[in-house]
């Protein structure tokens, strides 16, 4: 269980990004961030694995405190929190099954992690992920030569190498045609539900964050204004998460 | 939606094509035309005779290229002087390449915080600006002429060479991929020789290579000027000093070959490594 508590962060002195930010994902859950862009959704992920330093607040991820790691455990629990991303991130010259055994990296030490020493289970467990993601023909490939929806499941199965309690996504499907979209955001609930993962994901797409999400948190301009489940997303709570400042009279506009 | 009429776009009055560059090298043209002139107009030709002049050069070209010897030297004593000065080169080249490469770590912006980075490449953009040969010679001041200075002196220039080099190729790899591999617990060695450095070999084997060349060259120059007793150095002798063109032509020739020699391997190797990839 990942509980968020209080969290505040100001990047400079005139605008506080995060104010008193506080929330719950389950495990077997897929919950989605909601928001205009600029809410804070993206600095909401990057304090869960402390990318970002945030200022205050507490980030319990099954009871243990990420705020108050030191830099050994932070590796550690960094280890078993996968991250993908808009644009997957994958080193482009290696091959798809390479960028898979990056997920392992985190777990050895300094030496056999230079030296690339991985055993042979683990090569397995690479190509039957890559395997699982529909990608069985593409482990050899480089993965600049990979389509974006087939890059992101290579991105999936880096992080399920990992072995994952949580994985957290930044809006992973902004970038992708629906076609992909479906397989991707597919390929994430069924994750949620047969490894009992917590998905953490944010989305700009309302529909998709419907149609997928089990549990919503609604963000507006750093502050929580909508927490629960699809259902009880009524358009008034709409109303309130798509708000804008400046103008009003806004509709709500998922894009 | 209103649609907002929009004013015509309004020239200038006089449209000039003439940009600032272009004046710029206008004006120097200009320049080097009109010191030629002047050169030509007051050049000192007495004594000077074209027609034996130019039957001097033809012979002396025909000493050095078409009746090649070893004059003096000997073939083996010359062989030698090549494989020093290939030798010379491979292991300025080697030793640049292991310095240069953890320096670029710390010149990379996507490894290294933006004022350390900025640091180094400044720094080695200052040692670049002078050339080899004069950093041989400043070397030999402290070390006095001889191998030592060539080699302290062109190792000093390749690291600046490959430092450039070498942190171009690995900002190749985007900052956030890096971050991607740090977000899931990753050690900086294990994202350097496992991420960043596999997906650039080609490109740092290139570079090098490269360097080698160069320090081929230099280290025939560099030869010499610091007597390394290379091949530079007989070059220098024969032509300079005994006047022994065919010995001249014969090193020409030596030099020719080890050039034909590294610019085959260079294509193959390249080859090699864009098959690969
Ligand atoms: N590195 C940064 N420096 C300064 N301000 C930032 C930085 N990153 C984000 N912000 C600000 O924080 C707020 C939230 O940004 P972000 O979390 O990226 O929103 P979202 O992901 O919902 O679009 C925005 O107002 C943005 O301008
Ligand atoms: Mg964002």
């Amino acid at each position: 269980m990942l509980k968020v508590i209080d969290l505040d962060k100001s990047y400079n002195r005139q605008k506080q990004s995060l104010k008193a930010v506080s929330f719950t994902a389950k495990p077997g859950e897929v919950t989605a961030i909601i928001g205009p862009s600029g809410a804070g959704k993206t600095t909401i992920l990057r304090s869960v694995n402390q990318l970002i330093k945030d200022d205050a607040g507490q980030i319990l991820l099954d009871d243990e405190d990420i705020r108050q790691a030191n830099k050994s455990d932070l590796r550690r629990i960094r280890h078993h929190i996968g991250m993908i991303f808009q644009n997957y991130n994958l080193i482009g010259p290696l091959t798809a099954l390479e960028n898979v055994l990056h997920g392992r990296l985190g777990a050895k030490s300094t030496f056999a992690g230079m030296l690339g020493l991985y055993s042979a289970t683990e090569k397995n467990e690479a190509a039957k992920l890559l395997q699982d993601v529909g990608l069985a023909d593409f482990a050899l490939q480089r993965c600049d030569q990979l389509s974006g929806g087939q890059q992101q499941r290579v991105g999936i199965a880096r992080a399920l190498m990992q072995h994952p309690k949580m994985i957290l996504c930044d809006e992973p499907i902004a970038s992708l045609d629906p076609k992909s979209t479906k397989l991707v955001m597919d390929i994430l609930r069924e994750l949620a539900q047969s490894k009992q993962l917590i998905i953490l994901i944010n989305l700009h797409q309302l529909d998709i964050a419907q149609t997928y999400a089990d549990h919503i948190v609604g963000i507006n301009q750093g502050t929580i204004v909508f927490e629960g489940p699809e259902r009880a997303l009524t358009p008034e709570k709409l109303q309130a998460i798509y708000r804008q400042p400046e103008t009003k009279a806004v509709t709500a506009d998922a894009n | 939606m209103k649609t907002v009429k929009q004013a015509p776009i309004s020239l200038p009055p006089k449209l000039s094509l003439l940009t600032r560059p272009r004046r710029i090298l206008r004006t120097v043209l200009g320049g080097l035309t009109l010191i030629t002139l002047y050169a030509l107009l007051t050049l000192n030709t007495a004594g000077l005779k074209i027609s034996s002049a130019m039957s001097s050069l033809g012979n002396n070209l025909n000493i050095m290229f078409l009746h090649p010897g070893v004059g003096q030297d000997t073939w083996s004593l010359l062989l030698r002087a090549l494989v020093t000065s290939i030798s010379l080169g491979l292991l300025t080249t080697i030793l640049g390449a292991l310095f240069a490469f953890f320096i670029a770590m710390g010149a990379a912006r996507n490894l290294a915080p933006a004022w350390l980075a900025n640091t180094i490449k400044a720094a080695m953009a200052f040692i670049r600006a002078i050339p080899t040969i004069l950093w041989v010679l400043i070397y030999s001041v402290v070390m006095g002429l001889g191998a030592s200075a060539a080699v302290v002196g062109l190792t000093f220039h390749s690291i600046a060479y490959l430092v450039k080099a070498y942190s171009e190729s690995i900002e190749a790899t985007p900052a956030e991929t890096i971050e991607a591999l740090k977000a899931s617990g990753v050690r900086f060695w294990p994202i350097v020789f496992q991420a960043i450095l596999p997906s650039i070999i080609p490109a740092l084997l290139s570079w090098t290579f490269i360097r080698f060349e160069i320090n081929f060259a230099n280290a025939v120059a560099v030869g010499a000027a610091a007597g390394a007793n290379d091949i530079g150095y007989y070059l220098f002798m024969a032509s300079g000093f005994y006047f022994n063109f065919h010995e001249v032509g014969l090193i020409v020739y030596l030099l020719l070959a080890v050039a034909v020699v590294l610019e085959i391997i260079s294509i193959q190797l390249r080859g090699h490594y864009l098959k690969q990839n």
